[in-house]
C-alpha cells in the first residue's frame, strides 16, 4: 500500500484577518510505501504534524491531493474516510488521547468496537500491552499512568486495527530512553511486517531504526 | 466488555460530577413540570367535581343564615353548620317560572363532645325530590334507598371497622363513602329526613341546638333548584329573591367563583415557576454540556483520529445526554409524584382550593408530557454539543494543551 502526497499545502487564516493567510506546508510531494519507515525531523513549528494530519486524513489540504493507492481520500465522503482511517490508518497524536472513563485495555480497543459489533478482540490487546510494556496496567484509568505509558498505549492501541499505514506524531517526546528504544523497535517491527511507517519528531533519536530520514523547514521538506 | 453501545453510559459513570450535577437539573425539570401541570389539573379536577357533584343550579337559604354561609366559600373553607327556615317558603320558590326541580335540605352539625363520632356536618335529603345527591350514592351504595339511621359519608370522614357513627348519643350506620372532592363536600355525612330529624330531637335533648324552639318536622335549611333547559338561572335567582322574602339566593356559579378565581391565580404562578424552573434547568444544562465538550475534546478528537464518522461521535453526545437526563426525569417525575401523593391533603389546605390526584390516564399523559420537555431541554444541549464538536478542527485540538 503506497501513501502519497501530489503538490499538498495548507494554509492557515491569521487570527482577526479573514484575508491574511500563513503558509504551513509549501506544496510538497511525498510517498511512504509498504514495510518502509520514514522519519522526518525539523523543529517546532516547521509543519511536520501539518503534514501528518494532511496525510492521516485528518486535515483537509489547501491545495494538491494525498492518494492511499489510488484513491483520492479527500474525494471520500466524511464517513468514507472516517471508515478508512478506521481501517487502513493508524494515527498516533501528540500528547494525552486516552478517554478517562476507560480503563487501558478498554482504550486500546476502541478502535475495534467503532465499527464492529462483535466481542472485541481482548486477547490480541493485551499482547500489544505486552509487547508496548504496559500489560501490568490494563486495568488502570488513565488518570493513573505516567505519560510515557499513555504514549505507549496510544501506539497499541493505533496497531490494534493492524492498519497498513502508521503515522505517529512525536511518539518518544518525554519518555526515557529505554521506554523510547522499546517504542522505536515497535514501530520498526510494524514496518518489518509490511506497514508503512512515518514518525515525525524534533528528536534525533529514531534515525538508527529508519529507512529514510526527511528533514522539515518553514514548510518545506529536504531530502 | 466495552462496545459502542455502552461506551455513553462508561463516559456517564467516568464523569460522575457533571453527571450528578445534569441528573440533578433534569430531575428538578421534571420535578416542576410535572409537578407544576399534576398540581393546575388536580385544581381543575377538583373544580369539576364539585361541580358536577354541587348538582343545582341555584341553591336557596335563609337570608339570616348570612353568618353561617358564605357561598363563595361554602365549598372550601365552610366549619360545620345549621340554620334553618319555615317549611313553607318552598312553596313560595315554586311559583316563580323557570324551576324545573327543586328539593330541601335539612342540615345539622354534629358536636365536638362526646356524645359524637365526629364534628361533621350533616346533611340530610329528601328521598322523594331529591336529585343532587341521591345520583352520587347509587355509585357507593346500591342495595335500595337508605334506610333510617343509616348515612353516606364524604371521603374525608373516618370509617371505622364496625361501619358504625355515633351522632348525639345515636349510632349510624355506614353503608358508603364518597370519592374526594377536594371540597369541604368531603368532610360532610348524607341521611334521609328520618335520621337528621331523631339527630336534631337528639340535640335539643342533650342542649346541643341553638334552633330548640323549632320543630324539625315544618323547617327546612334549604332549597336545592334546577332551571329548565334554557332558563337563564341569573335571571331564575333574582326572581326567587325578588318574590320571595327572609331568603338568600346563590348560583352555583357563586359557589364555585371562589375556587375559580383560586385555580387562576394558581395556575398562573405555578405556570411562571413551572417555565421558569424548566428555562433554568435548560440553562444549566446547555451551561454543563458545553462545559463537558470543553473538557472531553482531546477525547471527541482522539475518536475522530481513530476512526469515529462525525455521526458516531454526534451520537454518543446525544445518547449521554438523553439517558442522563431521561433518568432524572424519570426520578423528579417519581419523586413529584411521590410527593403529590403523601401531601395532596396539605397542598389542597396550602392552596387553599381543592385538589383532587387528577386519573390514570391524564397522570401518563403529564408525564409523557414532563418528560418530552426534559428531552427537549437534552436535544438542545446536545444539538449545541454536536455543532461545536462538528465546527472543531481535531488535529488542532490534537496538537495544543497536550
Amino acid at each position: 500500500m503506497i501513501l502519497r502526497a501530489d503538490e499538498v499545502r495548507k494554509d492557515f487564516p491569521r487570527a482577526g484577518k479573514s484575508s491574511n493567510y500563513f503558509t504551513a506546508v509549501y506544496p510538497l510531494d511525498f510517498v511512504l510505501e509498504s514495510g518502509q519507515f520514514t522519519v522526518i525531523t525539523g523543529k517546532s513549528g516547521s509543519g511536520k504534524s501539518t503534514l501528518l494530519n494532511m496525510l492521516a486524513g485528518m486535515l483537509t489540504p489547501s491545495g494538491g491531493k494525498v492518494f492511499l493507492d489510488d484513491k483520492d481520500i479527500y474525494s471520500l465522503d466524511e464517513k468514507t474516510l472516517a471508515r478508512l482511517r478506521n481501517e487502513k490508518i493508524g494515527l498516533i497524536p501528540q500528547g494525552h488521547t486516552a478517554l478517562l472513563s476507560l480503563t487501558v485495555l478498554e482504550n486500546v480497543l476502541l478502535p475495534y468496537i467503532l465499527y464492529n459489533k462483535a466481542q472485541p478482540p481482548e486477547k490480541k490487546a493485551k499482547d500489544l500491552l505486552d509487547q508496548v510494556g504496559i500489560a501490568s496496567l490494563m486495568e488502570a484509568r488513565p488518570n493513573e499512568l505516567s505519560g510515557g505509558e499513555l504514549r505507549r498505549m496510544a501506539i497499541a492501541r493505533a496497531m490494534l486495527m493492524e492498519p497498513s499505514i502508521l503515522l505517529a506524531d512525536e511518539p518518544t517526546a518525554g519518555l526515557d530512553s529505554e521506554n523510547t528504544i522499546a517504542v522505536l523497535s515497535l514501530l520498526r517491527q510494524a514496518a518489518d511486517e509490511g506497514a508503512a511507517v512515518l514518525v515525525v519528531t524534533h528528536e534525533n533519536e529514531a534515525d538508527h531504526f529508519t529507512d529514510h530520514v526527511l528533514t522539515m523547514d518553514g514548510g518545506r521538506l529536504k531530502g | 466488555m466495552i462496545s459502542l453501545k455502552n461506551l455513553p453510559y462508561k463516559n456517564l459513570k467516568g464523569y460522575a460530577g457533571r453527571t450528578a450535577a445534569l441528573l440533578l437539573f433534569s430531575m428538578l425539570m421534571a420535578l416542576a413540570t410535572f409537578g407544576g401541570t399534576m398540581v393546575i389539573s388536580g385544581i381543575r379536577a377538583g373544580l369539576n367535581k364539585v361541580e358536577s357533584r354541587f348538582g343545582a343550579d341555584i341553591m336557596v337559604t335563609p337570608e339570616d343564615a348570612k353568618n353561617d354561609f358564605d357561598a363563595q366559600n361554602v365549598l372550601l373553607k365552610a366549619e360545620p353548620g345549621y340554620f334553618y327556615m319555615e317549611k313553607g317558603k318552598m312553596d313560595e320558590i315554586a311559583k316563580v317560572d323557570g324551576i324545573e326541580k327543586m328539593s330541601a335540605q335539612l342540615f345539622m352539625a354534629s358536636a365536638k363532645a362526646g356524645c359524637c363520632s365526629a364534628k361533621v356536618q350533616m346533611i340530610a335529603y329528601d328521598p322523594a325530590t331529591d336529585f343532587t345527591i341521591q345520583p352520587w350514592i347509587a355509585d357507593t351504595y346500591t342495595d335500595g334507598p337508605m334506610g333510617l339511621m343509616d348515612v353516606v359519608v364524604g371521603s374525608n370522614v373516618t370509617v371505622y371497622d364496625n361501619h358504625i357513627i355515633r351522632f348525639y348519643d345515636n349510632d349510624c350506620r355506614i353503608i358508603g363513602q364518597f370519592a374526594p372532592t377536594g371540597s369541604t363536600l368531603d368532610n360532610c355525612v348524607y341521611m334521609n329526613y328520618d335520621t337528621v330529624k331523631v339527630l336534631i330531637k337528639a340535640s335539643f335533648k342533650k342542649g346541643l341546638n341553638q334552633y330548640s324552639e323549632y320543630d324539625p318536622d315544618d323547617v327546612i335549611s334549604a332549597v336545592m333548584i334546577k332551571v329548565r333547559p334554557g332558563a337563564d338561572i341569573e335571571k331564575v335567582a333574582g326572581d326567587i329573591t325578588k318574590q320571595v322574602d327572609g331568603v338568600s339566593v346563590a348560583t352555583s356559579k357563586n359557589m364555585v367563583a371562589g375556587i375559580g378565581d383560586s385555580l387562576k391565580k394558581i395556575s398562573g404562578s405555578v405556570s411562571f415557576f413551572t417555565v421558569t424552573f424548566w428555562l433554568i434547568g435548560t440553562l444549566m444544562t446547555i451551561l454543563i454540556f458545553a462545559m463537558m465538550i470543553n473538557e472531553r475534546k482531546r477525547e471527541f478528537a482522539s475518536l475522530w483520529a481513530m476512526g469515529a464518522s462525525r455521526k458516531i461521535i454526534s451520537d454518543l453526545v446525544i445518547r449521554e445526554a438523553v439517558v442522563v437526563n431521561l433518568a432524572g426525569g424519570i426520578l423528579g417525575i417519581v419523586l413529584s409524584a411521590l410527593i403529590l401523593f403523601m401531601f395532596k391533603d396539605l397542598i389542597g389546605q396550602v392552596l387553599g382550593v381543592g385538589f383532587l390526584i387528577p386519573g390514570p390516564v391524564t397522570i401518563i399523559l403529564l408525564a409523557g408530557a414532563a418528560l418530552l420537555s426534559v428531552l427537549l431541554a437534552a436535544a438542545i444541549s446536545a444539538w449545541i454539543g454536536v455543532r461545536r464538536i462538528s465546527r472543531m478542527d481535531a488535529s488542532l485540538v490534537l496538537k495544543e494543551g497536550q
